[in-house]
């Protein structure tokens, strides 16, 4: 247990951040309270830099977990993005009592305002995310994902005073109960047909079934999928994408990105999880002729689906949030090709993606936190008309993120994707990288707007009522995320390393670090032809 | 096959004398060398700086004058500490190796300098005359002191970059990079005067026309690596000198490497058929005209056949048409400068004349005489050019020879007349200066030299060197002497100081002209210095070839060749050219004198008679037409290229881009609106599509295995 505990030092000393962030949020000093957002920072960056430092060589050797790196990776791109994601929040919160006590309305009045709970419910999602990397059972793995989730839903209600946030509020909240009581449903059935609810436990189980039946049993293979589909929700994949375009237009553009990242991390992590208890053919010790195929099937399909209604959709959004979240659905379906190519160079890459996605579409959605209209947030693609006349960095932060959301080279998301469609090409899936090239083509239609209107388009009177926000910290966060989004490139090849590292299983971790250097340079090879 | 059983033995004989010379060695003793490839761009750099800083003085001109002067001294320093060919390293540039057919393969070309005897020759007039020409340039372009003149001056110091690159360079990946350098930087500075329509016209001409020679040597580059797997000087010149490497062998892509290099050396050294873009390129300031198109970016391409002379060795043909091609050029452009009257396009074809003995001189296997040719002709032709240039920037861009008269008289322009005047007797190979020497060791080789017609290129390059002295001295008795009278030009400069009177030119023009006039006769010296190498006649020039890749033209090498040597009029080519030539060459001048001196109406008499007789109506007007070259190109090059070009345009406008892309672009919108229904904001219905959905794929994975076979036989793959 103790071992167990150990990795968790992290997750550990941020829950010290939430009771730290909701003793200062209840502090009557607005200078105090206004100081949250930076704590909050402080907290993740000290986090960031203690988690190499716990996931230390001898500590992962005794680890009892599937794949003990994985904590590692993820927990430090967590802290990273999460870093940026709480530089958006500032000034978020309260905008109408800021507003009023600018203009002397009111005074500062303790009581109406709420940012020390929205910051630690964020560190309390982001927690959530950190512990999904190291659930050894299911149980585990299930209060993770609702630790990861549940927060959100309240820090889209209160990310803005308007009924739209409200209802998004309540939508996201139903659909992710119903999507929660699925995946629980089956993880249910997986223990129905195996006895046993810890992850190393069920991929021994599995092996067995496979063995002796020639295949899964019914019961788990239903199980299976309900839990992929249930999980699908977090990832926002099709059939589960329906809330994703009402959700992300009604909160915050700063809660929006939050969403776009946490949840499918969570997501995409503990599917990971999920599927390496059935293995890849690939797998590590892991003899079977890889996905079964009714999993494969629902894999193939899903991500099919997913990417083209994605893309699909957002071909016909004028409102630039709704345009993004239709992009996130189109993103998890080109993330699930990593998940279907399966490990070393799928999981790889979906990691890597996981970083590379939560880069732009954080800095996507920091351009438009940046600005304001009438101390509304802006919303319509008609809002960025012409930017580049005013705001030039803006407008050019924009391009590079929507650049790299369609995966133009030499962006950190043409890396990403680059990494994702070789995994699939290894893997023999030929047709479904075929499609996954068409959907980028038609991408490239709708981010090319959101390239074309702040830097070509001429303004309009719309878009010249647009103004910055009083804060600089959302353009801090585009400028640095743009910036990590042109700069990381030149060091793909170390985060791939490290994100080969992460998703290799059990003890075998530091062995296996040495094969997977051959893997690694096989990878580089393969890119370099 | 004749050519190829007499020369043959001679210069395979001489192959084997030379391998012992010809192995470079690596030395790190001359790394300060760099020094002259890295000043030029140094001073590029600080030009932008200038430019940057909106300096408004003549600082980027001294700047440019300063590094030149350097680079040219360092190439002096080299040349007194030179002991055989040298390879200097600079930095690992391109180094590729990787396994093809189980063969381990490898592209090396780093970034290295080649120095040998003709690097030096070519370095010690390149950077010589830059540095003197941007000297005369600083007063030349002072009306446009300011960004005009930075970015001139950062012009003139990228092209002495590239072309130091292309002449030092130790393998043919650094000379592509000078070649294609020399090559934008000629289109940047013909391109000067860019709200001149006509020189804007003039610069994508030069460019496009390049290109296509360009095309030549880059194929002719891949093919050298293809078959002998370096590009390396000192490799290459090991392999095609070794043992193991027969003449003969190889198949098409070893024959046809010359022809390749041939047509890149065609399109930079401006001789048929990629000729039609040096006169154009006039439209440049004089200065880039005298330094780029006339004294060294021009001879380019005779550096480039001369250092790959061994590889212009490798198919039997492909000498004989070198001259043939430049004997031809030589003649075609001679009787078009003949009926031209602009004086900076008569000296243009003039240069395209001369390149074409030059080339002559290489096709005749005589890289020594063609090296010679460059040499003298460099400094010859760029006093033509500054003169002229002196004359246009007196006479506000007059440059009719008709409208000017008696220049020598004027008050001011003595040492203009009589440079030009010296460099005309140059040109017209007058017995005893440089010129003389060196055309008549290119004409009398045509005649010891054996094999595909050489004699009547001979006689055909004694009538050119006729016609050469007759425009030459046009030139020169229409505007030096004679009345005084003059038209001023329409072209003003900024400071219009001197209304409509000619203004003479200053100490920087005067000086340059008297120290370049200066070598231009010195250049007759070189062929009677005693050369301290054994074997090789022809004074320092030989010499200077001597240790280099292009020894194979050097006379009376092998002991074979004297026995075998041809006689003219019963004498030794040698002597008998002597006579022939410079009494050709006075002849010219004479006709010259009585047509354009003594009695100019004969001139305008003569060919008014040409004119009206029906018979011979043509000639006259086809010689000022320029024998309808640039019309011919364009109809049967420019016209279908320009209709195919529209034709597609209309396709890819019509059946592409309306067609087949819009088209496609419609059925993601047309699908995006079959689902806009469900998305449909209602929470119930997102929980009936989700639970449906999920519903869907439960039952469509457990209920129909069969399906699931199917598709799973369908999408392949392991998973």
């Amino acid at each position: 247990m103790a071992d167990k505990l150990w990795f968790l030092l992290p997750e550990i000393w941020l829950f010290v951040g939430v009771v730290v962030l909701s003793i200062i949020g209840l502090s009557k000093s607005k200078s105090l309270r206004d100081s949250l957002p930076f704590v909050t920072c402080f907290f993740l960056i000290v986090a960031f830099i203690m988690t190499p430092f716990v996931y230390s060589a001898d500590r992962v050797a005794d680890a009892p977990l599937l794949m003990p790196m994985l904590g590692k990776y993820v927990k430090m791109i967590v802290c990273a993005v999460g870093t940026m994601l709480a530089l958006l929040s500032v000034g978020l919160l309260d905008r109408p009592l800021e507003a009023a006590m600018a203009e002397g309305r009111t005074r500062f009045d303790a009581i109406r305002v709420n940012r020390g709970e929205y910051f630690a419910f964020f560190l309390l999602s982001l927690i959530g995310v950190m512990l999904v990397c190291n659930a050894n059972d299911l149980i585990w793995l299930f209060l993770a994902l609702e630790l990861a989730s549940l927060p959100t839903y309240i820090m889209v209600a209160i990310s803005r005073p308007s009924s739209k946030a409200q209802e998004a509020a309540v939508k996201y909240f139903f659909l992710g109960a119903m999507s929660s009581a699925m995946f629980l449903y089956g993880f249910a059935l997986l223990y129905g047909s195996t006895g046993t609810i810890v992850i190393t436990e069920l991929r021994d189980a599995f092996t067995d079934q496979t063995l002796s039946e020639g295949g899964l049993s019914r019961l788990a293979i239903v199980g299976m999928i309900l839990s992929i589909i249930g999980l699908c929700f977090k990832i926002v994949a099709v059939p589960m994408h329906f809330y994703a375009a009402d959700v992300y237009e009604g909160a915050a553009s700063p809660v929006t990105a939050f969403l776009g990242f946490v949840p499918k991390t969570a997501g995409a992590v503990a599917l990971i999880l999920l599927l390496s208890t059935v293995g890849w053919s690939n797998h590590h010790g892991f003899n079977v002729d890889g996905l079964p195929r009714e999993i494969l099937t629902t894999l193939w399909m899903i991500a099919v689906l997913t990417m083209t209604l994605g893309n699909v959709g957002a071909l016909l959004q004028r409102s630039a949030k709704r345009m993004l979240a239709y992009s996130s659905i189109a993103h998890s379906g080109y993330l699930i090709i990593g998940l279907i190519a399966g490990p070393p160079f799928g999981l790889n890459a979906v990691l890597f993606y996981l970083l590379a996605y939560g880069l732009m579409n954080t800095a996507a959605f920091a351009v438009l936190a940046a600005f304001e209209r009438r101390g509304q947030e802006i919303e319509s693609l008609d809002d960025l008309a012409g930017l580049r006349r005013r705001y030039p960095v803006m407008a050019v932060v924009m391009a590079i993120a929507a650049g790299s959301l369609m995966g133009m080279p030499p962006l950190l998301g043409f890396a990403a994707k680059l990494y994702l469609f070789i995994a699939g090409m290894n893997a023999g899936h030929v047709a479904l990288i075929v499609i996954a090239a068409l959907n980028s083509a038609i991408s490239a239609f709708y981010y090319l707007k959101l390239v074309a209107l702040p830097l070509l388009a001429q303004s309009t009177p719309q878009s010249e009522t647009v103004i910055p926000r009083p804060v600089v910290w959302p353009r801090v966060a585009a400028i640095i995320t743009a910036a990590a989004i042109v700069i990381l490139p030149i060091f793909a090849n170390q985060l791939i390393k490290a994100s080969n590292v992460a998703n290799s299983i059990e003890q075998s971790a530091l062995l296996s670090a040495t094969d997977d250097l051959s893997l690694v340079e096989k990878v580089e090879d393969g890119t370099r032809h | 096959m004749m050519l190829l059983n007499q020369i043959m033995p001679m210069i395979l004989a001489q192959a084997e004398h030379a391998q012992h010379v010809n192995v470079a060695r690596l030395n790190d003793q001359f790394s300060w060398a760099s020094m002259i490839l890295w000043l030029p761009a140094l001073s590029t750099l600080l030009c932008g700086l200038c430019a940057a800083l909106k300096i408004k003085n003549k600082l980027p001109a001294w700047i440019t004058v300063a590094s030149l002067g350097t680079s040219f001294v360092l190439t002096l320093l080299l040349y007194i500490n030179y002991s055989g060919p040298t390879i200097v390293h600079i930095f690992d540039w391109l180094n590729l190796g990787w396994t093809s057919n189980s063969q381990s393969v490898n592209f090396i070309a780093n970034f290295s300098l080649y120095v040998d005897s003709l690097t030096l020759l070519w370095m010690l007039f390149v950077t010589g005359l830059g540095t003197l020409i941007a000297l005369y340039a600083s007063e030349y372009m002072e009306s446009d002191v300011g960004k005009g003149y930075t970015r001139f001056f950062a012009g003139v110091s990228i092209f002495l970059f590239a072309m130091t690159a292309l002449v030092m360079g130790d393998n043919l990946v650094m000379l592509y990079l000078g070649w294609e350098g020399v090559g934008f930087a000629s289109y940047w500075l013909i391109g000067y005067y860019y709200t001149r329509p006509s020189a804007v016209a003039a610069a994508k001409k030069a460019f496009i026309v390049n290109r296509i020679g360009d095309l030549g040597l880059a194929l002719g580059i891949y093919l050298i690596w293809h078959n002998f797997g370096t590009v390396e000087y000192s490799v290459l010149f090991e392999i095609l000198n070794g043992d193991g490497y027969s003449q003969q062998a190889g198949g098409w892509s070893i024959h046809a490497i010359p022809y390749l290099l041939m047509l890149g050396a065609f399109g930079k050294s401006a001789q048929i058929p990629l000729f039609v873009w040096l006169p154009d390129a006039m439209e440049g300031p004089t200065p880039v005209s005298a330094l780029i198109h006339a004294a060294t970016m021009v001879t380019a391409g005779v550096y480039l056949l001369a250092r790959m002379y061994p590889v212009m060795l490798l198919d039997q043909y492909a000498l004989p048409i070198v001259a043939w091609v430049g004997g031809l050029t030589a003649l075609l452009a001679a009787t078009i400068a003949m009926a031209q009257h602009d004086i900076k396009r008569i000296f243009a074809y003039s240069t395209i004349s001369q390149l074409g003995y030059m080339f002559l001189g290489l096709g005749v296997l005589t890289s020594f005489g063609a090296a010679y040719h460059v040499f003298t002709h460099a400094f010859f032709k760029a006093v033509l050019f500054l003169t002229a240039g002196a004359v246009m920037h007196g006479f506000a861009g007059q440059l009719d020879l008709r409208k000017i008269s008696g220049l020598r008289n004027m008050p001011g322009w003595r040492i203009v007349s009589y440079t030009m005047l010296i460099a005309c007797f140059c040109l017209a190979g007058f017995p005893g200066t440089s010129g003389f020497f060196s055309k008549d060791a290119i004409l009398a080789q045509a005649f010891v030299t054996p094999g595909y017609g050489f004699r009547i290129l001979g006689w055909i390059a004694i009538i050119t060197a006729g016609l050469t002295a007759y425009y030459t001295f046009r030139v020169w008795f229409r505007i030096c002497a004679g009345p005084v009278q003059f038209e001023m030009g329409d072209e003003h400069h900024g400071d219009d100081h001197h209304g409509n009177q000619p203004h003479a030119p200053r100490f920087a023009i005067n000086f340059v002209l008297i120290v370049i006039t200066i070598g231009a006769v010195l250049a007759a010296v070189p062929f009677f210095m005693a050369n301290t190498t054994e074997g090789a006649h022809g004074g320092w020039v030989a010499e200077m070839i001597y240790d280099s890749s292009a020894i194979h033209g050097l006379p009376h090498q092998a002991a074979g060749a004297e026995t075998q040597h041809a006689t003219l009029l019963g004498m030794d080519p040698h002597t008998a050219m002597y006579f022939v030539s410079g009494g050709i060459g006075i002849f010219g001048i004479l006709i010259a004198l009585y047509l354009h001196l003594i009695n100019r109406k004969a001139a305008d008499s003569l060919k008014n008679a040409l004119l009206g007789n029906s018979l011979t109506r043509w000639l006259p007007t086809a010689m000022e037409n320029k024998w309808y070259v640039d019309e011919i190109y364009h109809a049967i090059i420019r016209a279908p290229l320009w209709i195919i070009g529209h034709a597609l345009n209309l396709f890819d406008l019509w059946f592409v881009d309306r067609g087949i892309v819009d088209g496609i672009a419609r059925i993601p919108k047309l699908l995006g609106k079959v689902f806009q229904p469900l998305q449909n904001g209602i929470l119930q219905s997102y929980g009936v599509s989700m639970a449906g959905g999920a519903g869907l794929i439960a039952v469509l994975v457990i209920v129909m295995p069969d399906l699931m076979q199917w598709l799973g036989n369908l999408l392949g793959g392991g998973g």
